[in-house]
């Protein structure tokens, strides 16, 4: 019995070797529209409560392969979580600009005010990296109670990709949420 | 034994309720944060309120009494409706709160048709409220945008309150109908 069960406990550890393997590749779009709706629906679900979630926590459901949902108030400019950055957390962001002078949060509350979200294009260190890459990444509003005008956000990191493709990925992707009544 | 001059408990009521509602709605546009909301809710708008609304019992006024005591324990309950919302508390979600404030609309219609037989000021407070709680239902079941709108109208609820006290302190302070309160609008 007790063997039994070492042999099995076996059988998934290496069966799941190939899933902790793909962990350090690269996410796709239709992952970060997911994530990001997910995420915009936890907060309409937890309120307030629910931002320490996105905080601090790389173990967590929020940080995947090399994306991670950030949330933030253009409203308030300031940072409200990011997993991976807490020394930007409470920080302003409208006057942010990342290496080509871009003032990237000023985009992304743009793109993310709009009805079904929207894409920005921005340069962006990858986890654990000093140099930018080129980020594109998705944001979207979420309902808070409470706490209006919070937008959710995360990206992927890509050379060929333009917002406007994703754009239509985004679309597609637009889940259709209503509430009653 | 003369007859002792009583205050009227109103006059409480409606400089928690305007005021209250005033600093609520300068956060809903944006102007600042939550904390102060959070405070004074919990205690002008709130238990001043709703002590002024239990007063009113002695007046013999049914509608003050009901409108005051309901409106400071929507005060209380808001106010730590989000305090629990804050620390993982009974889950309060966006669509939560939206049925929360349909109750409260609901209950408004009720009134607001009994502020129409008081009279013109009475009626048009009670108007920009139910719209204000109307606004605030759509705004929580899908258009957010609105969020802001209701801020203004409210606004404009809040000084009518206190349009009302300055009414009651005034008009007794100068001894004549300083600020007139306009015929209701039902007959």
């Amino acid at each position: 019995m007790h063997k039994m069960t070492l042999g099995f406990a076996l059988a998934l550890t290496l069966g799941s070797a190939p899933v902790l393997a793909a962990d350090t590749s690269t996410a796709s779009a239709e992952e970060v529209v997911a994530k990001v709706h997910e995420a915009a629906q936890y907060l309409h679900d937890k309120g307030l409560a629910g931002f320490a979630d996105f905080n601090n926590n790389k173990d967590a459901r929020w940080v995947w392969k090399d994306s991670y949902v950030f949330v933030y108030s253009c409203r308030d400019d300031a940072m409200i979580a990011h997993p991976l950055r807490p020394d930007l957390v409470g920080k302003p962001i409208l006057q942010m600009k990342d290496d080509k002078d871009k003032a990237l949060f000023e985009e992304l509350c743009k793109a993310g005010a709009k009805t079904n979200g929207g894409w920005v294009e921005y340069w962006w260190p990858k986890p654990g990296e000093g140099k930018a890459s080129r980020k594109i990444s998705f944001a979207h509003s979420a309902d808070v109670s409470f706490k209006p005008d919070i937008q959710v956000a995360a990206g992927i990191y890509d050379d060929k990709l333009t917002a406007d493709d994703l754009n239509k990925i985004a679309e597609k992707a637009a889940a259709p949420k209503k509430d009653a009544p | 034994m003369s007859e002792q001059k009583l205050g009227n408990p109103a006059v409480v009521g409606l400089a928690g309720f305007g005021l209250t509602t005033l600093m609520l709605q300068f956060h809903n546009v944006g102007w600042m944060g939550m904390g102060p909301v959070i405070w004074l809710g919990l205690i002008f708008g709130g238990l001043a309120q709703l002590i002024a609304g239990l007063q009113e019992m002695k007046t013999g006024n049914n509608f003050g009494y009901c409108a005051f005591t309901s409106y400071g324990a929507f005060w209380i309950a808001l106010c730590l409706m989000l305090l629990g919302n804050n620390y993982d508390l009974f889950k309060a979600s966006t669509t939560d709160v939206g049925w929360f404030l349909v109750a409260w609309t609901l209950f408004s219609v009720i009134l607001w048709i009994g502020a129409m037989r008081i009279h013109g000021a009475m009626a048009l407070t009670f108007s920009l409220l139910l719209v204000g709680f109307i606004l605030l239902d759509l705004a929580h079941f899908g258009y957010p945008g609105l969020t802001v709108i209701a801020g203004y109208e409210l606004m404009v609820c809040a000084l009518m309150a206190w349009y009302m006290m300055a009414r009651i302190i005034l008009n007794e302070l100068f001894g004549r109908e300083l600020l007139p309160a306009g015929k209701p609008w039902i007959a």
